[in-house]
């Protein structure tokens, strides 16, 4: 399947293989949660919601020098093309959870907040491939909304390579054809890899082409949260009649 | 959702005593309802409803099946709840089930009718494609994203809105040539048929609280509460389907007045619906 149009070089959706698909993030969706977040990248559409800092739930989790960050990542029903049956809980919802928590982990500066745990809850409402990068992506905007202190926001793009292209921002149906698919999160100002997935196999140095294409994808996407979140600040400034 | 002091307890019953409630409704005021259409493109029919901080999205989805041995001129509708851990940190791992439940159990109770189907909001016949073969199996799914009070109207709001956006796929059949065979069925990619929702009844909660009764209520009225009824009303203004929830003991005379409170705000409901519906329609076309 000619995933990249040999004359024109477009792909099936009409991109160009470094373009990353449209993406559109907006803080405040879930009005109970402490924060929260909605995170589009193309039609994978997901809500994260930050509850926390709090009290440890599970007291025999809790540690005494740092914040518990605990995740949950859960699909809805309808939001595959073929109607899934259970929501979460499936080992593939299980590692994303921790991959998640993990990338956020990294830059949560969980030694301020001592005896207390930060849930990150993410929803996926519609998947198209990405999920795992756009759920990483509103979880830090959820975490900001928050106030949760960070070092660094943490952004995940994903790319991969077909028809001897590396091309940036996977859809689902290019996730599907059998390439390899690169996952990549980073602390965006401090230029760190905090996430690297890749399954399938690739040469050593179309790898790093696709790594770095990845971290450019990264860098555009944290240039764009830092947008969203100065707009939100801006508001809240002018809300409080300065 | 943080504890209630006593005194913001108090301050919550006396408000309501008083036809004045914490946010300034009266006591059989609902809350603005904003609803959109078609927010999920893979599903036949989707709408996302939002009752203040209540937020609910309901997705339908048409595939093809085996009728009932038992009805086998009518199609199968199922619906399933699913409350997001987004909505509460306490719906997280499996914590939600018990809700999801006594939700999904609810709106079935309401929407689908008796065994038989008889009674049923949702015309099941029409679902039929070959009778004793093909059917139609609806799946409707609902999911909680978040949530401040009154589940199962938001609920019963969204799937009837999104059952108005649902287009069934056309179908052509080949009945082949002997009547054991299994029909060929080919599914219009391009044609569709929109399912008629005139009789689909909206769910109207009335909650008791002290001697009051209120419509719609937030979370903290409801930890409030001593009873909840909710009654699913018809356009007609006939009850399709009756649940009661809370420990408290309910004289009989007090429950019907509450069911008579729900048919009286259900009109209303019912035309803040249809207008909706239609804004969203147009907004959608144009």
């Amino acid at each position: 399947m000619e995933f990249v149009n040999p004359l024109t070089g477009f792909r099936l959706d009409g991109r160009r293989p470094n373009e990353m698909r449209h993406i559109r993030g907006e803080i405040g969706v879930v009005a109970n949660a402490d924060g929260s977040a909605m995170f589009e990248m193309g039609n994978t559409k997901v809500i994260a919601a930050v509850y926390g800092p709090r009290e440890v739930q599970n007291k025999s989790q809790q540690l005494s020098n740092q914040a518990l960050v605990q995740c949950e990542y859960s699909m809805a029903n309808f939001s595959t093309g073929d109607r899934m049956r259970r929501p979460k809980g499936d080992r593939r919802s299980t590692e994303i959870s921790l991959v998640i928590r993990q990338s956020l982990e990294a830059s949560v500066l969980t030694h301020l907040m001592p005896r207390s745990q930060i849930d990150i809850f993410v929803q996926v409402l519609q998947a198209d491939g990405g999920t795992r990068s756009a759920c990483i992506n509103a979880a830090t905007m959820a975490l900001a909304d928050a106030g949760i202190p960070m070092c660094d926001l943490v952004t995940s793009c994903s790319a991969g390579y077909l028809c001897t292209t590396p091309l940036l921002d996977l859809n689902y149906v290019e996730d599907s054809a059998g390439g390899p698919d690169v996952t990549v999160g980073l602390l965006a100002k401090m230029d760190k890899v905090t996430l690297l997935q890749m399954d399938a196999k690739l040469p050593m140095d179309i790898f790093e082409n696709v790594m770095q294409l990845a971290i450019e994808g990264c860098k555009a996407v944290a240039q764009y949260i830092h947008e969203v979140l100065l707009e939100n600040t801006k508001q809240l400034e002018s809300r409080r009649g300065k | 959702m943080v504890g209630l002091s006593s005194g913001e307890k108090h301050f919550i019953r006396g408000g309501i005593a008083q036809d004045l409630r914490s946010d300034g409704r009266q006591r059989l005021d609902y809350r603005p309802i904003s609803v959109e259409v078609g927010i999920i493109p893979q599903a036949n029919g989707s709408a996302r409803v939002r009752l203040g901080a209540t937020d609910v999205i309901a997705s339908i989805k048409a595939e093809l099946g085996k009728p009932n041995a038992l009805q086998p001129d009518k199609g199968k509708v199922s619906i399933f709840v699913d409350c997001s851990p987004t909505a509460a940190p306490k719906f997280e791992g499996r914590g939600g089930e018990e809700l999801s439940s006594e939700l999904s159990v609810a709106l079935q109770r309401c929407l689908l009718g008796g065994k038989s189907g008889a009674g049923a909001g949702i015309d099941l016949s029409s679902l039929t494609i070959v009778e004793g073969k093909i059917c139609w199996d609806l799946y409707i799914d609902a999911l909680v994203v978040s949530s401040d009070g009154n589940l199962l109207d938001a609920l019963a709001t969204a799937i009837k809105v999104a059952l108005s956006n649902t287009g069934i796929p056309k179908v052509t059949v080949d009945l082949g040539t002997s009547p054991d065979d299994q029909p060929e069925v080919d599914v219009s990619e391009e044609e569709f048929l929109q399912f008629d929702t005139s009789a689909v009844p909206v769910i109207v909660t009335v909650t008791k609280v002290g001697r009051h009764y209120v419509v719609d209520a937030t979370s903290e009225e409801e930890s409030q509460m001593s009873s909840a009824v909710s009654a699913s009303v018809n356009r007609h203004g006939q009850i399709c389907g009756m649940t009661k929830r809370g420990g408290a003991g309910l004289d009989s005379s007090v429950i019907l007045d509450m069911i008579s409170v729900a048919k009286h705000v259900s009109e209303h409901l019912f035309s803040v619906i249809d207008s909706e519906i239609a804004a969203a329609e147009a907004a959608a076309n144009s």
